[in-house]
């Protein structure tokens, strides 16, 4: 007999106290069935007694409003990965998840910066996918960039992630261009107790992980703290020759959950987090105007959000959430510069202008250090964030879900704007879920949203018709339109490094002096800063069959999803100091298709994903001109090519869950995306883990090996691992 | 006036033994009228069965209906009030519910009982110590059926997860035994406070593919469900039993004895026992059907079978293994 016991197993039987209560449970069913006695005539040979009986001792617990859409009503393609499986497969960073959804990469740039996206259109900044963590929007405010690495989401209180394939700006607004990520994390209620792992591998990867909480009849709570360090590529490459490659991070995050029930029909859920760390940066590939030193990133966020969620009955909740996120980053270094350099900046010549063989005449090649000065690319952004959201549920084929949204975001930086400033948001939404016949489900949502940082307004609709048969399939038809207008930073940049502490004396004259773009660009020709963006639009169709079938022994499940879509205006170009060329430039038409299929048999689960995507790009802008005056179709090229480094043709996994005896579970992963920049992703993971049931713990023990199957790097030239074969030991602990 | 003196002496001698034959005649006959009058009633009345309701009319109308039903003419259903005295009789007491099988008990522990509407745990202990004399028709579902239940709606599960306290980790020790013939396993997770039951349940949920709850009113209990469901299902796993109205709650599906069934039982027991004088021992229902939450099924995208669908299955697993298991 498997038995996690902490007294002995056969125990001899106690005076069962429950006997009260049952003789009270049958009481009180005799009283339920008086108040039916009408109905519950004797003649009635289905006697329902049960129902009625207790009905009136165990609540409805999982009433309607607490359901979630199924599959086969929700308005477009929606892939879900479990914490379980996350864990399961040996995942060990969060970005690494989206790998296992259709359709979406992951890469790294810069400094192992970690970008994934969903049908390409991005590079180092990610920007047209909403990202959410329980509600909250998560990208940084006025620079739209996601920082994987320092969020306060540590894996084990991964619930489950959903990918909303497709816009959906209709339901979560203007920069849900492509999908949107809705990170879901444990409830409270679900994690007390306490829990701790350790996890270390190859190159410096260490994750330690603590929780503690508790559930209560008035309070949920739940406290952590996680510890990420890693190392990142081991080195770079320049003129053949291996260099060290400083890109690894130490991240400290401290996260608090909490939920207070006032009533069964009201709670109000506080969470709060900060992030400390730094993330290593290496003066070869990141920062501006020739670092001297390494221009590590000081991290240093927070976040407050409660959100209080009202039932006023069965068929009708609503909720009110605010948040407040800041993101501050201190990025302090030392640059050096030769006395070219200043010549250049006294007789105002840009210090990136190339001379007429190519040459940097104010950084020459072997010109040695003149000077050194301090500068920072210090930032702190805010977010404020308000939300209402009603649900009204008239009846089981009539839904109608509306809310209304504001969001202010404020950007302080001396580097980025010269200053502070804010941008305002606000936005109306609302759908209508309508089942006229049990096989078919309407849906009608829109949401019109206003922004400060183009001065429009902009309505964004999404209709969808799901057939379903048999509860078991549905075939949907999804149109859908969305629009991403620009962030504050490509909007309004006043991008300037202010030199200080610039030594030796007699450069003293330096000392205060911001170096704009204006005394920096390479090419003026490609300049466009000044220029008004516009809102880039996308239009998508949609059709997709989801399907189950069950089995004698298992369940097959499939998801197939093909669309078409057209983007108009996408936003491309460079954003560096010596080269600000972003415009709404590029047009791409793209279609495809996607796959995510599961097969589960006792104790084997099989999973996979496909992605095809055939993209059609081409450059709209206006035209791009060299310091001859010619049209630089060269660079105009490079614009569009700029959005589509991340766009592959073919991507996938495939995965595998076993049970094995002992309490093993073993599970392998294969991923791949082919068509990067350089070369195409492949790799194999493998992983067997140990579970322990104990009397009041359960532990785990577990070893997971990764196999990179192509050597080259992919994006970059610089991001290489030495060991192809990455190892990770694990132990974990739950009372 | 002496000859006068034995005819004195005899009358009264006559009257004596006129009046010991009237006595003897008057014994006799009232010894033999009782025996005449019953052996009368029994070839012309049917016998008596008395039941014992739960105090809930609609409840014990029903339950008395359907088993008049059974019982047709062989026997008069004959309900007993509160206040009528039990004890004395022969005749055997249907008793509803265990508060009224505790009241039979109690006044009479002689009586011949046979409950209905009370659980395997409630009544085994009273049918061993008095065979024959106190039997049941159990309403608890047997756990092997309830746990089929879950692998007919799952039939990926292996592994089923169980609850309980040390005071009721016995009711699932024969569970455990059986389900091997069923290519299942269940691990028991012991939890005997509050404190420990979401961090016991949340164990209990990374190992099981679905959670299996028993009659067990220490674990599943009206102030306890709300956070064993609602943390099941947020973890996207399936809750199955104990019973009917734990379904309406949220758990995804229970199978249930209809009470037809357990009428027509009851009546083959009564019919047994005043044939033979004893009741067969105390049993599950033959027959099961089963209750399901559709709107929990397709929230969980879990495509749930036709009810009888999955009945039928279970009946067919509980074939398939070895014989039955229950």
């Amino acid at each position: 007999m498997s038995i996690t016991n902490y007294l002995p197993e056969n125990q001899s039987r106690q005076p069962r106290t429950g006997l009260v209560f049952r003789l009270s449970l049958l009481a009180s069913a005799i009283i339920g069935i008086t108040a039916t006695t009408a109905s519950a005539a004797p003649a009635d040979q289905d006697f329902n007694a049960g129902f009625i009986s207790f009905g009136d001792d165990i609540p409805e617990v999982l009433t309607t409003t607490r359901l979630r859409q199924p599959k086969t009503r929700v308005p477009g393609s929606t892939t879900v990965i479990t914490g379980d499986m996350i864990r399961d497969l040996g995942i060990m960073n969060l970005y690494e998840v989206f790998r296992l959804v259709p359709g979406m990469v992951v890469n790294f740039v810069g400094s192992h910066q970690p970008v994934t996206t969903y049908h390409g259109t991005v590079h180092y900044e990610q920007r047209r996918m909403q990202v959410l963590v329980d509600g909250r929007t998560s990208h940084k405010a006025t620079l739209s960039d996601m920082d994987w690495e320092t969020m306060p989401v540590p894996l084990e209180m991964i619930e489950r992630i959903e990918v909303a394939r497709g816009p959906n700006s209709a339901a979560y607004g203007i920069n849900a261009f492509l999908g949107t990520i809705n990170i879901i994390t444990r409830d409270p209620a679900d994690t007390a107790g306490v829990e701790t792992r350790v996890v270390s591998g190859s190159r410096g990867y260490l994750r330690t992980f603590g929780s503690v909480g508790d559930a209560g009849p008035d309070v949920d709570w739940r406290l952590t703290y996680e510890k990420r360090k890693f190392d990142g590529f081991d080195y770079q490459v320049d003129g053949g020759e291996r260099f060290p490659f400083r890109n690894g991070h130490d991240i400290n995050s401290f996260t608090y959950d909490s939920r207070l029930k006032f009533h069964d029909q009201v709670d109000l859920e506080l969470r709060t987090g900060v992030v400390d760390g730094t993330k290593y940066n290496d003066k070869d590939k990141t920062a501006e105007l020739n670092p001297f030193d390494d221009p590590d990133i000081d991290v240093r966020d927070y976040y407050l959000q409660s959100k209080l969620n009202v039932r006023t009955s069965d068929r009708h909740f609503f909720h009110v959430m605010a948040s407040v996120e800041n993101f501050n980053r201190r990025q302090p270094y030392t640059i050096s510069f030769p006395d070219e350099a200043v010549t250049c900046l006294e007789n105002g010549t840009p210090l990136f202008r190339r001379d007429s063989n190519r040459d940097f005449p104010c950084y020459p090649d072997d010109a040695p250090i003149a000077g050194f000065a301090e500068v920072d690319a210090d930032s702190e952004d805010t977010r404020l964030e308000f939300e209402l959201q009603d649900t009204l549920i008239i009846n089981n084929d009539l839904k109608v879900a509306s809310g209304a949204g504001f969001r202010k975001d404020t950007f302080r930086s001396e580097t980025y704007f010269n200053g502070r400033g804010s941008n305002y948001q606000s936005r109306f939404f609302g759908n209508l879920e309508y089942t006229p016949l049990s096989w078919l489900t309407l849906n009608a949502g829109g949401n019109w949203e206003r922004t400060s940082t183009t001065d429009n307004s902009y309505f964004s609709p999404r209709l969808a018709a799901n057939f379903t048969f048999n509860n078991r399939h549905a075939l949907r038809f999804v149109y859908s339109e969305a629009v991403r207008t620009p962030d504050g930073f490509e909007q309004n940049p006043d991008w300037g490094y202010t030199l200080r502490n610039v030594s030796p004396a007699i450069y003293s004259d330096l000392e205060g002096r911001r170096i704009t773009t204006q005394e920096a660009y390479e090419v003026q020709g490609w300049l466009t800063l000044g220029r008004d963006l516009q809102e880039e639009h996308i239009i998508s169709r949609e059709i997709s069959y989801f399907g189950q079938f069950p089995l004698e022994q298992g369940m097959l499940s499939i998801e197939v999803r093909g669309f078409n879509d057209e983007l108009r205006d996408m936003i491309s170009g460079v954003i560096q100091l010596k080269d600000w060329s972003v415009d709404n430039n590029v047009a791409i038409d793209q279609k495809g298709f996607e796959v995510e299929a599961m097969l589960e048999y006792p104790g084997t689960t099989l999973r996979a994903s496909y992605g095809y995507l055939d993209q059609d790009t081409w450059y709209t802008g206006e035209p791009i001109f060299n310091d001859d005056g010619d049209v630089d179709t060269v660079k105009q090229q490079r614009t569009t090519d700029l959005l589509t480094r991340m766009s592959v043709r073919h991507s996938g996994s495939l995965a595998v869950i076993q049970d094995l005896p002992w309490g093993l579970k073993a599970s392998s992963a294969f991923y791949w995306a082919d068509e990067f920049g350089r070369s195409q992703f492949e790799r194999f993971d493998a992983r067997i883990a140990k579970r322990i049931y104990q009397s009041r713990y359960t532990a785990e023990l577990a070893f997971t090996m990764q196999h990179y199957l192509n050597r080259d790097p992919e994006l970059s030239s610089d991001n290489n691992i030495k060991d192809h074969n990455q190892f990770f030991v694990e132990a974990g602990v739950r009372f | 006036m002496t000859s006068s003196r034995p005819t004195e002496s005899v009358q009264p001698h006559n009257l004596q033994a006129l009046r010991s034959f009237t006595t003897a005649l008057v014994c006799f006959l009232f010894w033999l009228w009782p025996s005449a009058s019953i052996a009368q009633s029994h070839q012309t009345a049917s016998p008596v069965i008395y039941i014992v309701g739960s105090g809930n009319d609609a409840l014990d109308r029903h339950v008395t209906g359907l088993l008049a039903d059974q019982l047709g003419d062989e026997a008069t259903l004959m309900p007993i009030r509160d206040d009528q005295s039990m004890i004395g009789t022969d005749s055997p007491v249907v008793t509803i519910g265990p508060v009224a099988f505790s009241k039979i008990r109690q006044m009479n522990r002689d009586a011949p009982i046979l409950a209905l509407m009370v659980e395997k745990t409630f009544i085994q202990g009273y049918a061993n110590r008095s065979p024959g004399q106190v039997s049941a028709i159990y309403y608890d579902v047997p756990l092997v059926r309830q746990a089929l239940t879950g692998k007919a709606i799952l039939p990926q599960s292996r592994q089923i997860a169980l609850l309980a306290s040390t005071e009721s980790v016995e009711i699932y020790e024969d569970l455990i035994d059986q389900l091997s013939a069923y290519n299942l396993q269940a691990r028991v997770f012991i939890t005997d406070s509050d404190d420990q039951l979401i961090p016991t349940l949340v164990r209990a949920l990374t190992y099981g593919d679905f959670v299996l709850a028993g009659s067990d009113d220490a674990i599943y209990n009206p102030r306890n469900i709300k956070h064993i469901l609602l943390t099941a299902y947020r973890r996207n796993k399936i809750v199955i039993g104990p019973s009917q109205a734990y379904v309406k709650a949220g758990v995804l599906a229970s199978s249930y004895a209809p009470f037809p069934v357990m009428a027509e039982m009851a009546g083959t027991y009564l019919q047994g026992y005043l044939a033979e004088g004893h009741f067969p021992e105390p049993d599950y229902p033959g027959e099961y059907r089963v209750e399901a939450n559709k709107q929990v099924a397709r929230s969980l995208n879990i495509p749930l079978p036709e009810r009888d669908w999955i009945a039928e299955q279970v009946d067919e697993l509980l074939q398939s293994g070895q014989g039955g298991a229950e």
